[in-house]
């Protein structure tokens, strides 16, 4: 069945087609919500919200791209504006722990590489984390990235490669890995 | 030979695949939830619950009366949208106090040690009318917007308990609730007096 028929049989209410279009989609946009939110709960939570919304609104996909590419800017709408709103609801927190003198003590050096790329990923401006992860790491390519973000595909990979020269100074210490 | 940048970023989408990495899609699980979300919408649209038809339906009758009224003492003016507006902010009323009722027994469940599905899937249905109310023109005013959003995030979290989180995850959901102040604005956001009084208060 090919794409077309399926997103017709689900505008037609076709139980077994809309699991369908779930199953054959599902595991990129998980991936990519656990990518970007960094936590299960939540993961599935926006992974949930996106179907729900592409189910409900799918009579107005016009196929002007892929449905995946569709689908993906459903998602990261839908994961932005989630984190967007666990951020501020724990940055409350955050300012609190620090207040008590309990936040995390920064250290000077870091040796597990894991930990600190970690870091240096997360803090990244939104915009050039959401296009390093989905680029470098989910292996979107810039226009799928344009596309789902609402941005100029030159802008995406102005993103990208602002996201590498910041990653590359923070993991500075580790020159030697990437030199030899 | 490989250029420095170049090689840079290969071993950084190398060892990038290790940020944040995804365990195996818990496609069934998601599925269920899915449907079972979906179905509940879908039955919310062609059927209200009965708290909120009886509101809606009980605004409605008010909005109509006073609709004559003006029409017959002031047969120059209308005021439809404004009939719209009330029945919305009616049921935000009865929507915030049922949320009030809801996360009040929260904290003193938990305090009691007591932390049950039943609480998550209460958490699940306000959830879905948080959403509808975020979606309607109840959430026009950014004050009561950004209650809303507040609110939609602590239900998420809340919904979220019966899945093997520990009381530790509880105890963050109050204190956060507790730092943004959401039940005080919840309560302010509320008209003060029973049920009927509160509803005569936003006419």
């Amino acid at each position: 069945m090919d794409e077309r028929d399926l997103i017709n049989r689900v505008r037609a209410g076709d139980g077994v087609a809309e699991r369908a279009l779930y199953d054959t989609h599902v595991d990129r946009v998980y991936r990519l919500a656990y990518r970007l939110a960094g936590d299960d709960g939540l993961a599935q939570e926006f992974t949930q919200e996106t179907f729900i919304r592409a189910f409900e609104r799918l009579d107005t996909f016009r196929g002007d791209s892929a449905l995946s590419t569709w689908l993906h800017a459903i998602t990261t709408s839908v994961v932005l504006n989630g984190l967007r709103k666990v951020k501020r609801f724990r940055q409350r927190e955050a300012d609190l722990d620090d207040a008590h003198g309990v936040g995390l003590a920064r250290r000077e050096a870091e040796p597990d590489l894991k930990i600190r790329l970690r870091r240096a990923i997360d803090a990244l401006p939104e915009g050039y984390r959401t296009v390093f992860v989905m680029h470098d790491v989910e292996g979107y390519t810039h226009e799928e990235i344009g596309v789902a973000l609402g941005v100029e595909t030159g802008t995406s990979k102005a993103q990208l490669s602002r996201a590498r020269a910041k990653l590359r100074e923070a993991l500075a210490d580790f020159a030697g890995e990437w030199v030899s | 030979m490989m250029h420095d940048d170049d090689k840079f970023t290969d071993w950084l989408r190398d060892a990038a695949q290790t940020y944040h990495s995804p365990r195996p899609t818990p496609r069934e699980e998601m599925w269920a939830r899915i449907a079972a979300e979906r179905q509940r919408r879908a039955a919310r649209v062609i059927e209200l619950r009965p708290w909120l038809r009886w509101t809606l339906a009980a605004a409605a009758l008010v909005v109509l009366g006073i609709g004559i009224g003006r029409w017959t003492a002031h047969p120059e003016t209308t005021d439809s949208a404004g009939g719209s507006d009330v029945v919305y902010q009616v049921a935000a009323t009865q929507y915030l106090s049922r949320t009030e009722a809801f996360l009040t027994d929260f904290r003193a469940d938990l305090r009691a040690g007591r932390t049950d599905a039943r609480l998550a899937g209460q958490a699940r249905d306000l959830l879905a009318t948080t959403r509808l109310m975020l979606d309607s023109p109840a959430a026009d005013d950014p004050h009561r917007r950004a209650l809303l959003e507040d609110l939609e995030l602590v239900l998420v979290q809340i919904s979220q308990l019966e899945s093997g989180r520990s009381a530790r995850d509880a105890d963050l959901i109050t204190q956060g609730m507790d730092q943004r102040n959401v039940l005080p604005k919840l309560r302010s956001a509320i008209p003060s007096g029973p049920v009927p009084v509160r509803t005569e208060g936003v006419l």
